[in-house]
Formats: structure tokens, sequence, C-alpha cells
């Protein structure tokens, strides 16, 4: 037959050994030890087709258990950015205000004031001037509109906690129950009316 | 001649054309994407060499040279030698000559289109299917129609034993429609698929396509030849089948790298089907060693059974490199480094390369009824390619565990590491100089084959034209 | 294996397996991937890159940027570090003293001798961090220490080496790729990574970089990219977008270099490639913004 075919055909049987013998048993056993180690590394390094998991997190506790609480890092660097967002416009991006456009921030009273209620409702409801502040009686006659409103609680109480721990401001922080039960307080009311306004809320 | 090799000798001349359609284009897409990887590496030494010229810059370079080796050489060599392979197999002629010949110009068409897109900014941009959809269109067809040959000619085997080649073979046919598809409904057809999931659909094509097909048309090849080059049969038809099965089973599941930004399931697959590989990679090692020894010796004049030989040894290596790669503790000084690219190379060239070159002087020879211009060559061919490989891998493969031992200690700032590796660099882009050169034979060899057999086909037909016509004299 | 449909089928079961778990599996799981919020904030992520920068990234992938530069960053693993921001009523010589005697506990077996030697070194001053705690030890010691009237807490800290080098904070994960259309990864770094780039440089400095790198980075190996800006003669005035480039690499006299769209389209990419804020599946503690010490 041909050379090709005699080369790879099965050997007859009177001929010796060695170029028909059968794969012998321990590679077999081989493949399943190296199976058996796959299947460990497998077991500790897959997260179980969990789309959650990465490397190095070996399992959803892992991760769970590594997820950052909200702290004050966290409320401050989300602050900022919502602060640079929405209020930096009219009220500078240090806080030093402009002009006849919105009064500063920094070293403000009112910021600097304990409690949350009246510092909560100015940007939920809105605040028309004038305003003293550090001892200027200051007037933006379009008045502040409710910028805060439509940042949900956790945003709001990070922007007004980064505003009253910047610039030389050190006041407490405000937590996003505290800006809830303001709104509930105050929902339907509109925009607070000067000084006698801000004056008027009782902490 | 007895009987074999008359029907050896017809079944060799049915292949004629169409392997001389396949290879010829074959060697000259290598030659030009050496040289296309040697522009690559002159920025390293030159930056602002190709400044103002996009066509050659180094990203474009580099892309066009990758998927020339791949889909410009080894893919139509392998085809090649399969059919060649099928043909003699089934000691029958090769069904529809026809056929492949239309598909190696369509395939050769669709290999140029795809590289001056690349060239002039349209690549996809994705690993290994830099081709636009156009050419990848034109590419699938010619496959499809090689296949459909390489089907009939199998079908046509009186013999009905299948040969471990075959195994091989088959799949490697069986694997590229499917892969390729895939990939390009899924990535190019109209909007890929979202996001990352377009690099883990990258990742398992590149695989499938550089380390599984290449191998399984490789190793088909080796185990045909290996053989028949050294005389004596295949050690043995059961490791075979066991390395077969292993293989495929294992091999097309590597591929996602380590630290890859998925979810950890597809890196941790990746990683115990490469440790399962190891097994085998080493018997298909072993197959080829208790095969080949004894005739190292004695077959160390013939240029195919060198090329051959030192094929499936580079498989063995560039297996290891993957298998090392994929390994959680060594991935750390390997990935993102130069040693990814060598041992991709070193598959390439390595191990496809020379043994595509060890089949392609075996046969085409036996096809065209020619010797090569200059077979002597062959031996030089040999050495030169050894040693540009040694020096072309060898430095990639240790500078990249230099550069990633390095990338690790953040002290060791960026541009000082860049720096570092330029040494290497330099010896690589020599040995790329020397398999270029190596390239060059080959394709010397070929292309002189070629002339000679248009030669003889135009004398015949000058022949044929100033013959005298033949008369009757007409009876009174 | 006796027949060709038998090989047939075996290369069916093989690639099909490996179909199914590299192909099916990921565009079910991640092909259908929406946005996802950031970490402890409602801000949506990733947001869609703006239009110069979409088409930046087709001339990112024209010129196969990814050849040289990765844009995925690397984690090695995490540890909790604890901040202390405030002493209370404590004086720190008392603090340091019931420190030094929580550490005896089994719990802290693991990271006794690193906080003792980090408290020993301790001046007083505040805040102080105390690093290399794993989650479960970080969340005791917090328990004890707040409960003595201090104020401290936990912050999680990704650690590997590109993170150490500054490319980035946490490691690249599915959602940083959301929006890319071809996804260009990278896979060897000839270049540094580019995940967080548009946090490292400005714009006129990608501009610079891309037309001369060697004005930047000396002996970088990055080739300049020329054919993307146009030298050209000054008009009547130069242009606004002329680079400023170095004496060595200047134009000549009478002429200025102008980026083209493309180029402005890649650095407006380049800029946009920021993934620095924290997700669940790459958590970590933001820098604290401090602006009271800046």
């Amino acid at each position: 037959m041909s050379d090709d075919l005699k080369n790879n055909a099965p050997a007859p049987e009177n001929e010796s050994p060695g170029e028909h013998s059968t794969v012998p048993m321990w590679i077999f056993g081989l493949l399943l030890i190296l199976f058996f180690a796959g299947a460990i590394y497998f077991d500790d390094h897959s997260g179980w087709f969990n789309p959650q998991i990465y490397a190095p997190y070996q399992s959803a506790e892992e991760l769970e258990n590594y997820q950052p609480k909200s702290g004050a890092a966290e409320m401050l660097a989300q602050g900022k950015k919502s602060y640079d967002l929405i209020c930096a416009a009219c009220h500078g991006p240090n806080g030093e205000g402009k002009l006849g456009q919105a009064p500063p921030l920094a070293g403000s009273e009112w910021v600097n004031a304990k409690g949350f209620k009246r510092i909560v409702e100015i940007p939920q409801l809105g605040l028309n001037g004038p305003v003293t502040v550090k001892g200027q009686n200051l007037d933006f006659p379009s008045g502040m509109p409710p910028m805060g409103a439509q940042l949900s609680d956790a945003d709001l109480a990070a922007v007004l906690t980064y505003i009253r721990a910047s610039w030389g401001n050190k006041a407490e922080a405000i937590t996003a129950d505290d800006v809830k039960s303001v709104r509930t307080a105050v929902a339907g009311h509109s925009a607070i009316n000067g000084e006698q306004g801000l004056d008027a809320i009782k902490e | 001649m007895n009987e074999n090799e008359k029907i050896d000798s017809a079944v060799d001349a049915s292949c004629r054309v169409p392997l001389l359609a396949l290879f010829g284009g074959a060697a000259l897409w290598l030659v030009v994407g050496l040289a296309l990887a040697i522009v690559a590496s002159l920025t390293f030494h030159k930056p602002d060499m190709f400044a103002d010229c996009p066509w050659l810059t180094y990203g474009r370079a580099l892309a066009a040279a990758n998927d020339l080796l791949l889909y410009g050489f080894c893919i139509p060599t392998g085809l090649g030698v399969m059919l060649w392979i099928f043909a003699r197999l089934s000691q029958a002629e090769l069904c529809l000559p026809l056929v492949p010949i239309a598909a190696a110009n369509i395939w050769h068409l669709g290999v140029l289109i795809g590289t001056v897109a690349i060239l002039i900014g349209d690549s996809t941009g994705f690993m290994w299917l830099e081709f636009p959809r156009g050419s990848s269109v034109l590419l699938f067809a010619a496959f499809l129609l090689i296949a459909i040959s390489a089907f009939a000619t199998f079908g046509a085997r009186r013999d009905r034993e299948l040969q471990p080649a075959h195994w091989f073979l088959l799949a490697a046919v069986f694997w590229f429609p499917w892969i390729y598809s895939t990939a390009n409904l899924l990535l190019l057809a109209s909007h890929p698929v979202r996001g990352v999931t377009q690099a883990v659909i990258d990742w398992w094509f590149s695989n499938n396509m550089v380390f599984v097909w290449l191998a399984l048309v490789g190793i088909g090849t080796a185990f045909y030849f290996l053989p028949k080059l050294a005389g004596r049969p295949l050690q043995n038809r059961y490791y075979a089948l066991f390395a077969f099965w292993t293989f495929i089973l294992f091999g097309t599941w590597c591929g996602i790298p380590h630290d890859a930004p998925v979810p950890a399931w597809l890196p941790a697959s990746s990683a115990v089907a490469s440790a399962l590989l190891i097994l085998p990679l080493f018997i298909i090692e072993f197959i080829g060693w208790r095969t080949a020894w004894g005739s190292v010796k004695s077959k160390w004049d013939s240029g195919p059974f060198c090329f051959v030989g030192s094929g499936v040894d580079f498989f063995f290596l560039s297996g290891l490199m993957l298998v090392a790669m994929a390994c959680p503790q060594i991935s750390r000084a390997t990935e993102f480094t130069w040693f990814g690219p060598a041992q991709i190379q070193l598959q390439f060239l390595g191990f496809f390369a020379m043994t595509m070159f060890g089949a392609v002087y075996y046969i085409l020879p036996r096809t065209a009824g020619f010797d090569f211009p200059f077979p002597k060559l062959a031996r030089v061919q040999f050495w030169i390619s050894l040693f540009g490989l040694a020096l072309f891998i060898l430095p990639l493969a240790i500078g990249g565990v230099e550069q990633g031992m390095k990338l690790q200690n953040s002290q060791i700032p960026f541009a000082d590491i860049s720096n570092s590796m330029l040494p290497y660099l330099r010896v690589s882009t020599t040995g790329q100089l020397l398999l270029l050169l190596g390239g060059l034979i080959f394709a010397l060899n070929v292309f002189g084959l070629t002339l000679k057999w248009k030669m003889a086909v135009l004398k015949k037909l000058l022949a044929a034209i100033k013959a005298p016509l033949e008369t009757e004299e007409v009876k009174a | 294996m006796k027949t060709g449909f038998r090989v047939f089928l075996a290369a069916f079961i093989a690639l099909g397996a490996s179909w199914c778990g590299f192909v099916l599996a990921p565009v079910l799981q991640l092909g259908t991937e929406k946005q996802t919020t950031v970490l402890n904030s409602s801000d949506i992520y990733p947001e869609q890159r703006p239009g110069a920068a979409t088409l930046g990234l087709q001339v990112y992938r024209a010129n196969d940027c990814a050849a040289c530069h990765t844009t995925q960053v690397r984690q090695d693993g995490v540890t909790c570090q604890i901040s202390l921001t405030s002493l209370g009523k404590n004086e720190p010589a008392e603090f340091k003293k019931f420190i030094a005697s929580l550490l005896e506990l089994p719990q802290f077996r693991a990271c006794s001798n690193s906080v003792t030697a980090e408290f020993q070194a301790w001046n007083g001053e505040l805040p102080e961090t105390v690093t290399n705690l794993d989650a479960d030890e970080a969340g005791d010691m917090i328990q004890h220490i707040n409960a003595g009237g201090c104020k401290a807490e936990v912050q999680v800290v990704a650690t590997g080496a590109d993170i150490a080098r500054g490319w980035g904070s946490r490691r690249s994960v599915a959602e940083d790729f959301l929006w890319d259309d071809p996804v260009q990864l990278g896979d060897i770094r000839v270049g540094p990574d580019l995940a967080n780039v548009g946090a490292r440089y400005d714009l006129n400095w990608q501009l610079q970089h891309l037309y001369a790198p060697q004005s930047l980075v000396k002996n970088s190996a990055m080739p300049p990219f020329r054919f993307l800006f146009q030298v050209r003669k000054i008009g009547s005035t130069p242009s606004p977008d002329a680079l400023n480039l170095p004496a060595a690499f200047a134009p000549p006299a009478g002429y200025e270099v102008v980026p083209t769209d493309d180029a402005k389209n890649l650095a407006a990419y380049l800029l946009s490639l920021r993934a620095d804020v924290p997700l669940y599946d790459a958590p970590f503690t933001r820098e604290i913004v401090d602006t009271n010490n800046p």
C-alpha cells in the first residue's frame, strides 16, 4: 500500500510494542489531577460567573465588605462636584459670592450657624434679598431660585456639608435625613422673603 | 515506476496549478509582511522616520505586517498543503481543481484590499481582524471554495481509515468558517456588540485563529511529514488521538488575558484551560521526538526534515510560553510587555512558517515536475531562519520579562523602562532582517519554480502552434 | 476516529463549548450592560463622550495607537485604612495607650505590627492615617475608636503598581468601555497607559505631544505624528490654534503649526479618557477635598 497510508496505519499484532502501545494510565491520572487543580483555582478566583466580581475580589461577600460607607470624604467629594456644577456659577468657585448676584458663602454666619433647618430651606425654597452677610447689607434683585430642589436628599446634604467645611467655614455636616425632614416640613412653601424670612425659621 | 509511484505522481500533477497559485501569492505576502514589520520596528531606532508619512506610521505598518503574515502567508500555505495531503492520503486526484485556483485568486485579492485598507487608515481596530468588511467577505468565500474541494477530495478516499493528519486538518477546515463568521458578524457586520464584549470576542477569535487553527494545520502537516521524512511510522496513533482531543478541548478556551477588564470568571477559565494545555503540548512534542529520533543524524541533510522537525519544537516552546503567560504569578511579569508579541511571533515564524517551508519544499518540486532553481539554498534558509528566530524572539522575550518586572516597581519612571528596552529591540530588528532574508530565499525558490513551469507551459504552447498540421493525402 | 463525521462532531463539541463560554455568555452577560451609578452618588457612569471625542476614537483606531498604548489599569489588591480626624476629648498619649491595648486583641493579630509601628511614629497631629488593614479589621477597629469618643472613618484604597504610578485610582472594569466602538484596550505598553490620561495632561500638552513627543519627553520612542498637523504661513494674524513649540521643534520663521481636525478630535478623545470614579465593582474612597488646606 502507499507510503502515506503505511506510515500511519496501526501495526499488525505480531510486531513489537512501542509503535502501537496505548496511552498509559498515568497520563489520564495526570489529566484528572490537573483538572482537579483547575477546578479549585476556578472555585477561588472566578466569583462563580457573577458579572460584578472582578479580580482581586473573590466573592460577593468580600466585594460588599469593601464598599466604602458613605463617610465624610465621600460626601465632600460628591458635594464639591455638585457645587461646581450648580452653585459656583453665582456664588463663585470659592464661595466668594458675586456682587449684585449672590452673597458670599465663605465665612458667612448663616452658613456657620448651628442647626440645619435654615441652611436646607434656602436652596430648597429659594431666597429673595436683601440679606446682611458679614456685616454687609447685600441685595440681589433677581433673588435665588430654589436651586437645591432638583437634587436628591443625599446630594443636597453633600453640597451643604461641602459648603460648611470649605473656605474657612467650620460647621457640622448635614445628613440626608436632615434634608428629608426639612423637605417634608416645608413642602409647598414659597421662597423665603429676605432677612425677616430667614430669622423667622426656628431651629 | 511502480504502481504507487504512478498514482502519487498523478495525484501530485493534479494539484499543480492550485498549489502554485496559493504558494506563489503566499511567498509574496510573506516577503511584504516581513518587510513591513521591519519598517515598523525602524520607528524604535529613528522615531521620526515616518513622521510625515501616515501610510507607514508604526501602528498601521505593524497591523498590516501581522495580518499579512496570518492571512497572506500562513492560511494560504496551510490550505495548499492541506489540499495536497488530502489528495495524497486519499490516493485520488484533487477534486474540482478549478475551484481552488479561483479561490486562491479571490483570497489574494482580499488580502491585497485588506492591506491597502489598513495602510490608508481604514483598519477595523480589532486585533487580527483589521481587514475591513469587504475584504473579509472575499476571504470567507475563498475559504469555503477551498473547503469544498478539500471535502470532495477527502470523500474520494478508497481506504476509509482516517490518519492522524486527517483529524487535525479536517478539524481546521471546520474551525475557520465558524470563528471567522462569528467574529465578523458580531464585530464588523453592522454595529458591534456593546462595550468590552467586543474585546472578549476578539480574544476568542484571536486565540482560535492564531493558536488553535495554526496548530491544527501545522501539527496535522507535521504528523503527516515527520513519519514520511523520517522513514518510521508515527509514534504513535493513540497518543496522537489523545493529543488531538485534549488539544481541541482545552486549547480553544485560552486567550483571555489575566488582568482583562472583564468579570473574573473569564480570565479564570482561560487560566485553567491553559494549565490543562500542558498535557497535549508535551504529548505532541513526545510524538515528534519519538518519530524523528534515530533519523535525525541520517536525515539531517534533508531540508524538509529539518524544517518540519524544528517546527514541532518551536510549537512546544511557544505553547509553553502561552501557558506561562496565563499563570497568574508569571503574568504579572509578562503582561503588557514584549513577551506577548515574542510568543505570537514564535508561533507564526518559528512553528508554522518552518513547518510550511518544509512542506512546500517537499511538495512543490513533486507537483510542478521541476526542481527549485536553487535547491541547496533550502538548507541555507534553514540556518538563516534559525538564527534569525533566535535573534528576533529571545531579546523580545527576555526584554519583556525585564520590562514586566520593572513595570511592577512603581518607583521606576516609565521613561526609563522604555529606554531600557531599546537594546533588546535593536537586536530583534537584526533578527527580523535575517528572517526577511530567509523569506526572500523562499520566495526566490517558489517564484523561480513558477517561472520554470510557466516557461515550460509557454514552450509547449508555442510548439503546438508551430507544429506542422497533420495532413492526409487526399486519394485521387 | 473512524469517520469524517466523528471528527466533525469532536470539533463541533470543542468549538461549540468555547463559543458558548466566550461568545454567547459574554454577549448575554456583558452585552446587555447599561450605565451604572457612581458609588455613593446618583451620578450616572459612564457618560457618553462628547462628539469630538467620539470622532477622536476613530483617529485613534485608524492610526492603531493601541499598538503601543493600553487603556486599562490593573489592580493587585485592596486594603483599608483608617483616617482619624478628631480625638474628641482624649489626649494623644492616652489614645496611643488605648490603641496599644486594642491591638493585643486576637482579631488584630495580623495587622498589629504595622499599625503599632505607625502609631509609634505618630506625632499627634491630625488627620492621621493608619494603613494596611483588611475590611474586617478596619470595621472592628473603627467601632472601638468611635466608641471612645474619637472620630475616624474607614477608607478603601485600591493597591497595585499601576495605581502607585498614578495611572488610575482603581482597576478598569467593563463599564468603562460601554460607549466605545471599537474598544481599544491595547495589549502592550510600549508607551504609558492611557486610561486616565485626561486627568494628567491638558489640551495643549496633548497637541504638542502628538506633534513632537521628544519636546516633552526626552528620548521618547513615540513617532511624531506630524501628518496630523499643518505647517503653514502665518496669515494676517496668527491662528489661535497654533502650537507653542520650543525652538528646536518650532517651524521656520513666518510659519505656524496648526492642528488638523483629526488632531483636535484625537486630543479631545484623549482628554475624555478618565475612569477615576468609584463603582460598586471597583470601590475605593475618593480623596478628601480639603479646601481649607489646598
